[in-house]
């Protein structure tokens, strides 16, 4: 029969495994010891994290002076490394969040991975903001605290917006994360027979219950939570945006900035989250639960979000001409042509191009095609923020203070070191707690619903 | 109600209730016993409340300062006895004369608790009048050098003055004994006490002879000055009465001539703002010099075609009949023509304005030119009638210099080991006499070679006995600085080291006994001999010598009678040589000199005023030969004359002649501080045996290699499209033409728009702070910049950090090219913090720590700061300057923190520290200190009391600084000039440095 049955939803966990089975399956990777491969790839992402800590080290003992920066250039791989992190962890709040609202179901596979990832990003990010800072022991000055020089912090400066956007964004996210968790550490406690762990999620499930009262609460602050997250998806890319939008810099000061920046965000968050997923599926056998079909509607949401950024860097240049001001038209024709022309050409082809490759189902459907687009898609977004902070800074107003930025092995060395921060945290994350919400994904599964149709 | 109760209404107790004796008594002492009558602390716990909070909190305070690493640990201790002088905290100023170079300008020395900190030109000096140059303001540096010579040497021994003399004499008295010469080679002589000292020495010694030697000099200037007119004094020009300038390779407003007074006369016809009062400068040059830079019409002639070119001239002029030849020129000079000097139209109106402004022009040739161009100069200047142009009341003093052929009897002299002693005398002849000379090896069959010199060099290592002498702050002295103008050196501060000064060093051999005094009281005699007997003052002896030394300088009348021209000398005229032979041009650097400075960081890193390159020389040559010969900026060349050779890196600069490569001498020290070492290549050896600084017949060639240039200013070809004239599309440089200016005052506001704010914007109600700077007179000598330097302790960065555009300089002199890259058109301007109204910096900083002040300074807080370089990204003039490092102890090239240096720092200014940013401040010291004076005397402030460090330092006083609120102040009108405009005005940030736009006066009325 060609016609769809409408009459009921599609499942979004394939076949109907017992909800035992899924506990299992969920629950093993916390239960055996880790494996050689597991063993490697910490050894890898340890490794990478150790260039983190020499290059930080170096920083600190020398001084931001180790890094590219020069005089007009003030900012570079430190503020691009931020702004990447802080779009990775995007994905994880609308997926969990606004997809929650929607009642799109088939966010219950990917949301927990995809939360968490948004905590180790965010986590990610915020290190730039206080290494950045010349006097990186002096962040405090950063927070409003009332004392005795009756100081204040500067409440317009966009960089004090996003001290909060961003805290509030990794409070909330993390509050967010650890209220979706709750009942899974209950299923943990019942579960496991090792006594220490026994008392840790005993502790941390609050004394749930399972209990039909706890459900209904739960539910609620669930829900309140996810309209708590919704907006703040949109606000802290909005004020990151702020960054540079309330500049005067050509180039940086822009209207379309706020929107444009959400849409990257979320447009590199979710190919970071496919990314990380196609191998966690692979390596735990998840297949079914996190299906195809999943990662297909991502490809969709990649294909708008990457067509929206492509709109975006189109319309820049239609507004740099319409406006008439030939410093924002030098600054641009700039970027395309100028020294620069390498990184925007790969961001353009990396962000603008390759998901275009998705209108077509069977690439959307193809793992190795959707993961090789995706990695794409991240290293178009970092040098998407390359392109904006760094080719701005370098040909700005006075053509006599123009500069040629070339970063430094330092700043490779932190850049590569964020990397391995992040996934070693992500490692360590498979290996502590489940990656996928199991009281959701039984909730989802084909039968688990009161409905109409027998059973 | 009972009478008990309204007799007591409240009562404490039954016993108060019923008035008791002992509650009276009790009530009377208020307290109860025992609590303060009889207060005994022996009856109380042995810690009383009061200890305890001392002890809690003391303990507290020191829990808290033992942790903390507190940065500073110098010591500080106060005089015991003050000096009846010194005041803490207020500065002294002391009188003396500069001898940076030659021109012996008349310094202001700062000091701070007997510390000397600053210097700045003597207001009261009739010539320099307050202004000295780049070098001069950066030679305090040199004084608090760690790597000065700090004891008498033998060899590499140390050794003790006593000794030292000892062996000087005994070598003195031995070579005198065998009649064996005795030769000082020194620096140039311009202090007439040290010619009579050294005359004194021939006495003693009459075996000794005495060269005096300047690898760059007048010389030729001076011999066909003498040709001419019989006399080596050259009267100064007055260029503030010239209306038309012809420069023949003449840099006099770079580094030739008398340039701090040539500056300053030049600027005085460089006027739009008072009245409107414009010169015509014609420069004729192949090199690209900064006063090329100047120029309104500027003619490609390569230094060996300027004999020509002014033969030609005169041919035009004498066919044009507008002068009459003597018929012994004519015959010499009617074969040449002006035809092949470029541009017809440029020639014809130079050959139309020397023959409409007679007697009105001024005509003069470059120092290295030959004694022949300047010959036919001082001829056609007096067939013009320009002669009345020089200033014979202001007259050059003379000082010898050896002439090549001297030199080479001199090593002659040392080879037949004639020479038994060798005196070098502050000078560095190793280093600064081509190799040809031979002279290194020639030192070898001197038995005593002695040096004297404020640091090791080339010289002192060939030497057996080197003495450290005194930086110029320590010594005593005296020159001329125009025959008329006598001035005086005093120490400003006890000598750092063992050393000694010079004259007191040769003063010691001839009394054969040392005496700190003795050197002194020589210069009070010899100042009573020369001067207090020629003026007679009303004065006694004593009285007028500390006039003297207070003011720093004594102007008398000389003899002002002008010279006759000496027809005889167009005798010795020479035909031109007329070879097409490719040209090396040798000219000093602007600020290193010689390679005397080649030590001093501030100098090394004060940007080239035409390239901006920093710490280099390099061979600088037109686009067109860069093009044949195949190379581009970093590449290296081979540079062969004489069988001698060296590798330069290519610069190609813009408006060169092509068969002409240039380079700066003073570079390629190879012994030297740690600052100098191998900086730039040495370019001496290139230069033939007869001194001449235009090498004819060099051969170039393209060789393998990079080298990396570093500038403080990126650099665009020229006829990159798409980078070019952008300094005029976006409104950075507004220039006009004095044509268009006479026939339209306001055309620089004609498309200006109305720029409206959407915030209500903040009222200045008392003094506004604002600075205007002249784009007309600044000739980009960057005085200002190195004052800027030593006001506000800048630090030095070094060239891998200028490489990576993070130069710490708060000033910079932005240098622009428009026009073709044959004939291109520069445009200066310097740049600091604008202190915007509606500064960008100052809403981006999250910690408040730049922000405005009432007066309208735009402040930085540097304890505040934290580092995040936010508001130097929204700065559009990025003029903010970031700490990326500790620049104290972070210098590849060299030393900065060590005991000594860290004496340099004005104690007014914070030293930054690593992460800080930093920026001009308007010198908020001095307005600060203007204020407490104010304050102090009950005056209003006034703006006119202030003076920037830039300002102070700027020989053309381009830069004026005061109240924009007071109406009457300069600044106030020079806002309100139809020629006043902001740079990015259309960005509203309302900046506060107003710059007069530049009018040149060509003949048309487009600017290019």
């Amino acid at each position: 029969m060609s016609a769809v049955d409408y009459s009921h939803e599609i499942s979004v966990v394939e076949g109907k495994p017992a909800l035992r089975e899924l506990d299992d399956l969920i629950i093993k990777p916390l239960e055996t010891k880790p494996n050689k491969n597991f063993l490697i790839a910490l050894s890898i992402t340890l490794g990478m994290l150790g260039f983190f800590v020499i290059g930080l080290g170096l920083t600190f003992y020398y001084g931001i002076g180790m890094w590219g920066n020069n005089n007009p250039v003030g900012w570079a791989f430190d503020i691009v490394n931020f702004v990447f992190w802080v779009g990775i962890g995007h994905a994880g709040t609308l997926i969990s969040a606004i997809l929650f609202l929607f009642r799109q179901k088939w966010r219950t596979g990917i949301a927990r991975f995809a939360e968490g990832m948004t905590i180790f990003a965010v986590m990610t990010a915020a290190l730039f903001p206080l290494i950045h800072i010349g006097r990186f022991w002096l962040p405090l000055y950063l927070m409003p605290y009332p004392n005795q020089h009756s100081l204040w912090v500067n409440f317009t400066s966009p960089l004090l917006w996003d001290v909060f956007a961003v805290s509030t964004y990794f409070t909330v996210s993390l509050i967010f994360w650890y209220v979706g968790l709750i009942p899974d550490f209950a299923i943990l406690r019942e579960k496991t027979e090792n006594k220490i762990k026994k008392t840790i999620y005993s502790i941390f499930s609050l004394g749930w219950r399972f209990s039909n009262r706890h459900w209904q609460h739960y539910e609620m602050v669930y829900l309140i939570l996810a309209g708590f997250a919704t907006p703040l998806v949109l606000s802290v890319h909005t004020i990151v945006s702020f960054d540079f939008a309330v500049s005067i810099l050509p180039g940086w000061h822009t209207t379309i900035f706020p929107p444009y920046f959400v849409a990257g965000a979320v447009f590199s968050g979710f190919a970071m989250v496919q990314n990380v997923l196609i191998i966690v599926r692979k390596i735990f056998h998840y297949e079914h639960i996190i299906t195809l079909d999943t990662l297909e509607k991502m490809n969709k949401i990649m294909l708008l979000t990457g067509s929206l950024v492509g709109y975006a860097y189109g319309m820049e240049f239609f507004i740099a001409w319409y406006s008439g001001n030939p410093i924002e038209q030098f600054t641009f024709i700039n970027r395309a042509f100028g020294p620069y022309a390498w990184a925007y050409w790969i961001m353009l082809t990396c962000n603008v191009v390759s998901p275009q490759l998705f209108w077509f189902k069977k690439i959307r459907r193809s793992i190795p095609i959707m993961f090789i687009v995706a990695v794409f898609v991240n290293v178009g977004m970092w040098f998407e923020r390359f392109v904006i902070v760094v080719t701005s800074l370098a040909n700005d107003f006075l053509p006599s203070s123009w500069a040629y930025y070339k970063p430094t092995y330092v700043d490779f060395m932190i850049l590569i070191g964020s990397f391995g921060f992040f996934f070693t945290f992500i490692l360590l994350f498979t290996k502590a707690l489940p990656v996928v919400s199991m009281a959701e994904v039984k909730a989802v599964v084909d039968g688990a619903q009161p409905s109409h149709h027998d059973h | 109600m009972s009478s008990s109760f309204e007799k007591n209404k409240y009562w404490k107790s039954i016993s108060d209730y019923n008035n008791s004796p002992e509650s009276i008594k009790a009530k009377h002492d208020e307290f109860l016993e025992g609590v303060v009558d009889n207060f005994d602390s022996s009856k109380l716990s042995g810690m009383s409340r009061r200890k305890f909070l001392a002890v809690l909190s003391s303990s507290a305070a020191l829990a808290t300062t033992a942790c903390s690493d507190y940065r500073d640990k110098g010591e500080i201790i106060p005089y015991n006895k003050r000096p009846e002088e010194i005041l803490p905290g207020e500065a002294n100023y002391y009188a003396s004369t500069c001898t940076a170079c030659s021109l012996a300008c008349g310094i202001l020395i700062k000091t701070r608790e007997g510390r000397p900190i600053k210097i700045d030109g003597n207001p009261d000096h009739p010539v320099n009048k307050g202004k000295i140059c780049a070098k001069g303001q950066s030679n305090i540096l040199s004084l608090y050098d760690p790597e000065r010579l700090k004891e008498p040497k033998f060899g590499n021994q140390t050794i003790s003055w006593e000794e030292a003399d000892f062996k000087v004499i005994e070598a003195l008295n031995n070579a005198v004994k065998y009649n064996k010469q005795i030769v000082i080679f020194t620096d140039k002589i311009f202090s007439p006490t040290l010619k009579k000292l050294l005359n004194d020495f021939s006495v003693k010694y009459p075996t000794t002879k005495v060269y005096s030697y300047s690898l760059v000099n007048d010389k030729n200037k001076r011999d066909a000055w003498f040709e001419s007119y019989g006399s080596y004094e050259i009267p100064s020009v007055k260029w503030n009465e010239a209306e038309i300038i012809l420069s023949l390779d003449f840099d006099f407003l770079g580094n030739e001539g008398n340039f701090v007074e040539n500056m300053r006369l030049f600027s005085e016809k460089r006027e739009v703002v008072k009245k409107l009062d414009v010169n015509r400068l014609y420069v004729a040059e192949g090199r690209f010099s900064a006063t090329g830079m100047m120029a309104d019409y500027r003619l490609r002639i390569s230094p060996n075609q300027q004999l020509e070119f002014i033969y030609a001239i005169i041919n035009e002029l004498s066919d044009a009949k507008v002068i009459s030849v003597d018929t012994a020129v004519k015959n010499l000079v009617s074969k040449y023509s002006v035809e092949k000097f470029g541009s017809k139209e440029k020639i014809n109106n130079l050959l139309k304005d020397l023959s409409q402004h007679k007697g009105k022009s001024i005509i003069q040739a470059g120092e290295s030119l030959s004694k022949d161009v300047h010959i036919a100069v001082n001829y056609l200047n007096e067939l013009l009638g320009n002669n009345n142009l020089y200033d014979w009341e202001n007259l050059d003093s003379y000082y010898q210099i050896a002439s090549a052929k001297e030199i080479e009897e001199l090593i002659d002299d040392m080879n037949s080991e004639k020479v038994d002693v060798l005196i070098h005398l502050n000078s560095n002849p190793v280093f600064n006499l081509p190799q040809s000379f031979k002279y290194k090896e020639a030192l070898k069959k001197v038995k005593n070679v002695i040096t004297l010199t404020e640091a090791e060099n080339e010289t002192s290592y060939s030497s057996n006995i080197t003495l450290p002498i005194n930086h110029i702050l320590e010594s005593w002295g005296d020159a001329f600085n125009k025959t008329n103008v006598y001035s005086t050196l005093q120490p400003v501060i006890n000598p750092i080291f063992n050393t000694r000064q010079k004259e007191s060093i040769l003063l010691s051999w001839i009394n054969q006994k040392y005496d700190v005094n003795d050197f002194r009281l020589y210069l009070i005699n010899n100042f009573n001999e020369l001067i207090y007997n020629k003026l007679k003052p009303l004065t006694d002896q004593k009285t007028f010598w500390q006039t003297t030394l207070h003011d720093g300088v004594v102007k008398f009348e000389g003899d002002s009678t002008p010279k006759k021209f000496n027809t005889s000398s167009l005798s010795k005229l020479n035909n031109t040589n007329n070879k097409e032979s490719f040209t090396l041009h040798l000219t000093e650097s602007y600020y290193i000199g010689d390679g005397k400075f080649a030590n001093n960081g501030w100098l090394q890193e004060t940007p080239h005023p035409v390239t901006k390159v920093t710490w280099d020389n390099y061979a600088a040559i037109s686009p067109k030969l860069a093009k044949k010969l195949n190379v581009e900026i970093n590449d290296l060349v081979e540079i062969t004359h004489n069988n001698q050779k060296v590798i330069l890196p290519v610069m190609v600069q813009p408006g060169m002649s092509d068969n002409i490569i240039h380079t700066e001498l003073g570079y390629g020290r190879s012994i030297i501080g740690e600052v100098g070492k191998d900086v730039g290549v040495n370019v001496i050896p290139l230069i033939s045996k007869d001194l001449s600084l235009i090498v004819e017949n060099v051969s170039v060639k393209k060789v393998d290699g990079k080298y990396q240039l570093v500038s403080t200013q990126e650099h665009h070809s020229l006829d990159d499209t798409f980078v070019k004239d952008l300094h005029r599309v976006r409104k950075i440089i507004q220039e006009g033409t004095v044509e268009e200016y006479k026939k339209n005052p306001k055309f620089l506001h004609e498309e200006k728009h109305e720029l409206v704010s959407i915030t209500r914007e903040h009222e200045y109600k008392g003094n506004k702070w604002a600075m205007a700077i002249d784009l007309n007179k600044c000739t980009s000598c960057s005085a200002c910049i190195t004052s800027c330097n030593v006001e506000n302790n800048i630090p030095v960065v070094g060239k891998d950090q200028v490489a990576v555009g993070r130069e710490m300089q708060w000033m910079r002199i932005d240098r622009y090219y428009s026009g073709t890259p044959e004939e291109p058109i520069v445009s200066n301007q310097p740049m600091l913090c604008q202190h915007c109204d509606n500064a960008p910096c100052e809403n981006v900083c999250p910690v408040n720590a730049t922000n405005h002040s009432e007066d309208g300074l735009n402040q930085m807080v540097y304890n505040r700061c934290v580092g995040t370089r936010y508001c130097s990204n929204n700065c559009p003039y990025k003029v903010r300057r970031y700490n990326f490092f500790n620049f104290r102890d972070h210098f590849e090239d060299s030393y900065y923190e060590n005991n000594l240096t860290a004496m340099v720092h004005n104690p007014e200014v914070t030293v930054r520290s690593r992460g800080v940013m930093e920026k001009c401040t308007f010198c908020v010291q001095r307005i600060m200190e203007a204020r407490s004076n104010a304050i102090r005397d009950g005056k209003p402030l006034n703006g006119n009391d202030i003076k920037t460090a830039c300002q102070v330092a700027c020989p053309t006083n381009a830069i004026s600084f005061g109240d924009a609120n007071d109406i009457n102040s300069e600044v106030a009108k020079l806002r309100k000039h139809d020629l006043s405009y902001h740079v990015l005005e259309e960005l509203n940030v309302k900046p506060n440095v107003t710059y007069i736009a530049k009018l040149r006066n060509t003949h048309s009325e487009g600017v290019i």
